[in-house]
């Protein structure tokens, strides 16, 4: 069956060659088989260069440049070659605070290691199910930071301190 | 809907529909059946499976580092980093929560500046090292029972044959 995947061009950004090469076989599990693979964010940089790329897994930590430096780059940099490609997150920093960072980097999905098939693949399943808007503001650029429209709220408010603003004027 | 509009607080908002997409729509229908197929499924275990042996035989290594790196911190942490990123998907449960545990406490006291308690550290490098050395033994263990136990069924099969 012709599974639309064997056409994606991939990016593995990982310090870790076991879990480079854990990505690189979950990913031809899949069909895609043209993958580049980078250790670190700067390395990532130069492959985004070179090529096209249209999903892109990346670590958080890594050195030079980590996967929050890498995504703030690829979300807003002048010479990006596509500011909207999906990225995931994949770490074992799940602290709620690196998380959040990573929101706020512009990541699409986080994904937690332990890795299995069945998360990556639920990941990718959302990228490609509910491919979510974008947004640009004052101080970001990415995928909107909300999965979750309030049916019945009319208002311009979203958050606690926006309604703390309300109250000054 | 416009692909591009702003919102009440002047953010610009762009609808999938306004950004290029991984792929096509028919393209998209055909890959999401992929990714949900028995077949894709398969392969991805064999994949994983693939990927436990060097990745067990990888953490021991990082064991033996541990040790090695005695209480140079910021070693130890980066190790155990490693350890808790791969040891459950090797099968190494318990090594990989140790090791998780570890990373919290360090990450924790680094956040609010606090000096970090060595013993603390120390014991649960030790307990790491323990529990991998442990659940690779009980694999070698396993493993030799189950080559003993077919090595048996093939004496007796060709006994009986």
């Amino acid at each position: 069956m012709a599974a639309g995947l064997e056409s994606l061009k991939a990016l593995v950004v990982e310090d870790n060659t076991h879990m480079r090469s854990l990505l690189r076989a979950l990913l031809n599990a899949l069909g895609i088989k043209d993958i580049c693979e980078a250790i670190h964010g700067q390395a990532a940089m130069e492959a985004l260069r070179d090529r096209k790329i249209d999903l892109v897994l990346t670590d958080l930590a890594m050195s030079p440049m980590d996967g929050l430096e890498l995504t703030r780059h690829m979300r807003n940099d002048q010479n990006s070659p596509n500011p909207f490609v999906p990225i995931i997150m994949i770490t074992g920093h799940t602290e709620r605070y690196r998380v959040e960072a990573a929101r706020d980097a512009g990541v699409t999905e986080f994904l937690a290691k332990p890795i299995t098939a069945h998360n990556l693949f639920a990941r990718i399943t959302e990228i490609l199910e509910r491919p979510r808007a974008f947004v640009r503001c004052d101080g970001y650029f990415g995928p909107d930071r909300r999965r979750h429209e309030v049916d019945n709220y009319g208002g311009p408010w979203r958050r606690a301190e926006d309604l703390q603003d309300v109250d000054a004027r | 809907m416009p692909k591009i509009r702003k919102n009440a607080g002047g953010a610009q908002i762009i609808t999938p529909d306004g950004y290029p997409q991984m792929m096509s729509k028919p393209a998209t229908a055909r890959a999401l059946l992929a990714l949900r197929s028995a077949e894709t499924a398969a392969k991805a275990q064999v994949a994983m499976e693939a990927a436990i042996p060097p990745m067990r035989a990888a953490i021991l290594r990082y064991v033996d580092e541990m040790e090695a790196a005695g209480r140079d911190l910021k070693k130890l942490f980066a190790i155990a980093h490693e350890i808790r990123g791969f040891a459950e998907t090797a099968g190494m449960i318990t090594t990989g929560r140790i090791a998780e545990i570890l990373c919290r406490y360090m990450d924790d006291m680094e956040r609010v500046d606090k000096p970090l308690d060595t013993t603390i550290v120390a014991l649960h490098a030790s307990a790491i090292a323990r529990a991998a050395r442990a659940e690779e033994d009980d694999v070698r263990m396993g493993e030799k029972v189950a080559a003993e136990l077919a090595a048996l069924v093939a004496r007796r099969l060709a006994e009986a044959h």
